[in-house]
């Protein structure tokens, strides 16, 4: 009788530090977000967009910024202003309105980078992706700050 | 009568040319720019990299500005990316951007015209995590043609910027001292 208790105690144990082991070690390899795979949150015109955060930056911080920086992911549309590429080597699609004071900087990755290539200034897209800051006056830099955007792919129609 | 003329031909001549050499731009801007940070302990090395830095360089007073958008730092594992974005640690939904504003100190030894690497210093202050102190970074400038790459390299202390970390694996796993460098690539307009 003793035996068995103590038998399953054993049993219980040792599964309970494998399974708990399994999921610290999931935990911390957790994979990150796959952002082209997730839902849009929020999809609107590269215009409308710049004029909320130059608008009120606090309450547009708000809505779209994430405490663990898993920001809102956002389905953009507008007029390609330039084509670039970052020091990342990932290509940088800019989409601004020529009357507005800043637009949107879209950066792509290694995976959609390609997907840009038959797109010259001028042209309409429709990106997703997901937002690191908003748009903004700033005093130093005298200049206006642009929204900005990663992991960038086309939305195709 | 006579000098009166000369006076405002001569101010005429000055207001011509200083209208014609004053558009000069001398403040470059660029969105071409990488930060990496860099934390060393014995129990792992943690890196952070981050190219959506805009800066400034005025080759003209030797000030220069970079502004960081704080979400833009990827880390090679997600849960220290969450961690670093968090409240615990940079709290970057409240304070999205950082910013360095500094004056290179020796910008008589820059010659901004003429290929060649140039070590700078530049002293300024450094905003992060809604804190704002004073340092000091070392710099190397390359001049080559119409480009000009700017290198720092810092030593940033997060209890400075009260990121602190009260037992737990972070106080452990996160040195004390961060190394931060970066590397912008301006373009000379003409």
């Amino acid at each position: 009788m003793k035996k068995r208790i103590l038998k399953w105690g054993l049993i219980l144990l040792v599964s309970g530090i494998i399974i708990g082991g399994a999921v610290i070690y999931f935990m911390f390899n957790q994979p990150h977000r796959n952002i082209q795979a997730a839902t849009v949150d929020y999809k609107l015109e590269a215009s409308a967009l710049v004029k909320e955060f130059l608008t009120d930056a606090t309450k547009a911080n708000n809505k779209y910024l994430d405490e663990e920086g898993e920001s809102k992911i956002i389905a953009i549309s507008g007029t390609v202003a330039s084509i670039s590429e970052d020091l990342n080597n990932q290509k940088v699609l800019f989409l601004k309105t020529e009357t507005d004071k800043a637009g949107v900087s879209c950066t792509f990755t290694t995976e959609t980078n390609m997907n840009t290539e038959n797109f010259k200034v001028g042209d309409q897209a429709s990106i997703k992706g997901v937002i690191r800051s908003g748009a903004g006056y700033d005093e130093d830099l005298e200049l206006y700050e642009d929204v900005i955007l990663e992991k960038c792919n086309i939305i195709q129609n | 009568m006579k000098k009166l003329l000369f006076t405002i031909a001569i101010s005429g001549i000055l207001a011509i040319t200083s209208a014609f050499t004053l558009p000069t731009v001398s403040k470059l801007v660029t969105k071409a720019g990488h930060i990496n940070f860099f934390s060393h302990t014995a129990v792992e090395d943690i890196s952070a990299n981050n190219y959506k830095v805009v800066s400034t360089l005025d080759t003209a007073t030797g000030e220069v500005v970079y502004s960081v958008p704080m979400q833009g730092f990827e880390f090679e594992k997600a849960l220290m990316q969450k961690h670093y974005n968090s409240k615990k640690f940079l709290d970057t939904k409240t304070f999205p951007k950082a910013k360095f504003k500094g004056q290179i100190t020796n910008l008589e030894a820059i010659n901004f015209e003429a290929d060649g690497t140039y070590n700078a210093t530049i002293t300024g202050e450094m905003n992060l995590h809604g804190i704002t102190k004073a340092i000091t970074e070392t710099a190397t400038i390359t001049v080559s043609g119409n480009k000009i790459t700017v290198e720092t390299k810092v030593n940033l202390t997060l209890v400075d910027y009260k990121v602190a970390f009260k037992g737990g694996k972070p106080s452990t796993n996160i040195a004390k001292t961060i190394e931060v460098t970066s590397k912008s690539e301006y373009t000379k307009e003409g």
